[in-house]
């Protein structure tokens, strides 16, 4: 039961996932990173197909600090999300593709815009002021119509960002007790307790 | 594909030489010189650039790029090659991390850059790579600083401290002469920068510098502060002289004040 | 081959294999052929391999033949229940299996060695598949040679299971059935990595695999803490396999025990379940796991008052 969030604020970008590694019934592990910081100022969080999702996570994760490497400075947000659905899209026709669900958080230092984009494992990209993956965006979603604000400050964001995680608690029958957060704004990346 | 025997270009000459090698190795000996020099806790990298021209951009001339976060590679040679080298290395550096999740060690990439050197030397139609190389950097959970050099026969080796390029054999004589084991970052940079000035006659504007403190931590040395380092060395140069040249001119008094006096002894004993 | 990206592409094993040929063929120069991919892969063209059943669709073929729940009379049975447990603490790791091997409701094995030890500093063990845990982790056994050999110091424990863990994900979908922990001991201290055949590889401080895992689990959670005496881990992981051998249909038979320190791993010893149950590891009788051995002369009913009067 993988839960994602992400919302976007005035000048920042939080994105949130749900740490637990389950197999069948068992959790393997409750404290699992399932968001990976990919430049200084890019995030994205990864849910799906077990085995899939951290493959291709640390597959985008090198070749993005390999262009990095190359180029002495990072891919911008949009750039980096539609190379990362590229390369999804391009491994769904494949004989065993990546079964994986993104949401792609940056900041973009030249124009000093936050960006979000939702991608999910059939190569979908859109970009959105908030979104959700798994079990929690039939919950989250509609709660973030509500109260989802894109002036919001950070501690607004966060408050946000609670209510949809105490609503996944409320309501989803085995829902996940830890949540991981990580915000990136014009300072760059950095992890935030609930 | 074709696998004629024209596709071989380096191949040995009667007496056991590959002249092709041999020539990549004198294509670096015309490049620009490039010093490496090991401290005890620091490792430094200095470069001669070659003066830009007037209306060239000097920042898209690099000798002295970064591989990983924690390796810095500075070459000597033909730049086009180096190029393609240095970008093979990044992509081998990002490789190892994702398949075993560590960064490369220094050695580890060395010996790759080397392996694909030595490579250029045993196949069918290409030539070898005309660039050595100085590696620079820490290992993982590691203290120690490290050099490696390569060379276009796949040849690689650690060193205290090394130069390659051009005069390099002057500098490596100099830094014989001067290297000191457990030298201070100061100390390391100083003498990076003296050896440099050996080939170096421009001064300041055309070295450029890199020290590397500890596991990811590189810095280049901005224009001012190589100009301070260069022109404390000028001085205690000066220094030297003065006190050479005052040292000679003492021992010249003396000698004369000697024989004066011997040829007055002369004269007594003489009584 | 210029770019990870075309490198890595496509995930397919046997893409991957085709990739590796055509490209000894058409290029002399890959990357194979001198040693790179982080050191691993010069063996066997590159690219690891194994004879693939020669039709469309291989894992639905090895469905076909070997699923024994859905056709009781299939011809290959491959060994499914199993009890394996890891868990790291102050005085190292501790690795314990069960050793029953069964084939549907037929115990084909009590004497199965589900702890496979890779070499002096590295256990592995099985659950899921014997044939695909033994050979896969003896072939992870000789690429950690290599990387000694070639890198002249050892393996870390994660650099392994991430081979190990690349390996098995290239066969995904393609029927491989694995559920491993992969134990030791290196610069950075004692280590578990839980690699299974969906790729999934997970870095953690206890993990149990397999049918007796929950029952295993149950035992082991509540009796762990990082700052165990050797002797306390130890008997923590006994009791455990106990428990789910006990608990478990399809786990049982004997107990294998090792314990993992800074200078490689030791076998402790070899217990059966049934001694454990009713004298314990000591073989002290009365002092057995047993429930019915440990609550010996207890009783929920209330003592009559007038017994206790008198």
């Amino acid at each position: 039961m993988e839960v994602s969030f992400a919302l976007t604020g005035k000048d920042y970008v939080i994105v949130a996932a749900d740490t637990t590694a389950a197999r069948s019934i068992v959790k393997m592990k409750t404290d699992q990173d399932k968001i990976k910081i990919l430049s200084p100022h890019l995030l994205m969080a990864y849910s799906g197909e077990p085995g899939d999702t951290l493959q291709f996570a640390e597959y985008v994760e090198r070749n993005i600090r390999l262009y990095q490497i190359r180029n002495l400075y990072a891919l911008s947000p949009s750039a980096a999300a539609s190379w990362i659905r590229r390369s999804l899209a391009e491994s769904l026709r494949s004989r065993n593709s990546y079964a994986v669900n993104l949401l792609v958080g940056g900041f973009d230092t030249t124009t000093q815009e936050p960006h979000l984009y939702w991608i999910d494992y059939l190569g979908t990209m859109t970009e959105i002021p908030f979104g959700a993956h798994g079990y929690g965006s039939y919950f989250a979603l509609s709660l973030l119509d509500r109260y989802h604000d894109p002036d919001a400050s950070l501690e607004e964001g966060l408050a946000t960002l609670k209510r949809c995680i105490d609503e996944v608690s409320k309501r989803l029958v085995v829902s996940p007790d830890r949540y991981k957060v990580k915000v990136v704004d014009k300072d760059g990346v950095r992890e935030v307790e609930l | 594909m074709s696998r004629s025997y024209d596709r071989a270009l380096t191949v040995f000459s009667p007496d056991g030489h590959l002249f092709q090698v041999e020539y990549a190795l004198e294509a670096v000996r015309k490049g620009t010189c490039a010093v490496g020099v090991r401290g005890k806790d620091v490792v430094v990298l200095g470069v001669e650039k070659k003066s830009v021209l007037q209306l060239q951009d000097p920042r898209t001339v690099r000798k002295v790029v970064m591989l990983d976060d924690h390796v810095c590679l500075a070459f000597a040679g033909l730049t086009a090659d180096g190029r393609v080298l240095i970008d093979k290395a990044r992509i081998e550096c990002q490789s190892h991390r994702l398949t075993v999740e560590d960064p490369v060690t220094v050695e580890y990439i060395t010996r790759h850059i080397a392996g694909i050197q030595q490579r250029y030397t045993q196949s069918g139609g290409v030539r070898p790579f005309g660039i050595s190389t100085l590696i620079i950097g820490f290992d993982p959970h590691d203290t120690r600083p490290r050099l490696y050099q390569t060379e276009p026969s796949g040849i690689y080796s650690a060193w205290k401290a090394n130069a390659i390029g051009r005069s390099s054999k002057t500098v490596r004589e100099f830094l014989e002469k001067n290297h000191k084991d457990d030298l201070s970052r100061d100390e390391a940079i100083k003498l990076t920068v003296k050896s440099l000035l050996e080939v170096v006659q421009t001064g300041a504007k055309n070295i450029e510098i890199s020290v590397m403190e500890s596991y990811g931590k590189v810095t280049s040395l901005a224009l001012p502060e190589i100009e301070a380092i260069v022109a404390e060395i000028e001085r205690e140069k000066e220094a030297e002289a003065e006190r050479k040249r005052s040292r000679l001119a003492a021992t010249a008094a003396g000698q004369a004040a000697m024989s004066l006096r011997a040829g007055d002894a002369g004269g007594t004993s003489g009584q | 081959m210029n770019t990870l990206a075309e490198q890595f592409s496509t995930t397919s094993a046997l893409s991957k294999l085709k990739k590796t040929q055509a490209l000894l063929e058409d290029e002399e120069m890959s990357d194979a052929m001198w040693g790179s991919q982080a050191g691993f892969g010069n063996v066997a063209q590159g690219s690891p391999s194994f004879a693939v059943p020669a039709v469309p669709d291989p894992s639905a073929f090895l469905r076909l033949h070997t699923d024994d729940r859905a056709d009781p009379n299939c011809k290959i049975k491959i060994q499914h229940g199993t009890t394996t447990l890891a868990f790291r603490y102050q005085g190292g790791v501790i690795v314990a299996v069960d050793s029953r091997a069964t084939a549907g409701s037929y115990v084909a094995s009590g004497t199965v060695k589900k702890v496979i030890e890779i070499n002096p500093y590295l256990l592995g063990t099985m659950a899921g598949g014997a044939a695909d845990c033994q050979y896969w982790e003896t072939y992870l056994g000789m690429h950690c040679r290599l990387h000694e050999l070639r890198n002249r110091e050892r393996i870390s424990v994660s650099a392994a299971s991430k081979y190990l863990s690349n390996l098995v994900y290239s066969y995904k979908g393609m029927g491989l059935s694995m559920g491993t922990m992969i134990c030791g001991w290196d610069k950075t201290g004692p280590a578990i990595f839980y690699v299974d055949s969906d790729g999934t590889r997970l870095k953690g401080d206890l993990f149990s695999v397999g049918s007796g895992s929950t029952f295993a689990y149950g035992v082991l959670d509540q009796g762990y803490h990082w700052d165990m005496t050797d002797e306390d881990a130890q008997e923590l992981g006994r009791r455990s396999i106990y428990a789910a051998g006990h608990r478990d249909a399809f786990s049982g038979n004997t107990c294998n025990l090792y314990h993992v320190k800074e200078d490689g791993w030791r076998f402790i010893g070899n217990y059966d379940l049934s001694k454990l149950h009713y004298d314990g590891p000591n073989n002290v009788p009365g002092a057995g796991y047993g429930y019915d051995i440990r609550i010996a002369g207890r009783a929920s009913a209330l003592q009559p008052a007038v017994a206790a009067a008198a």
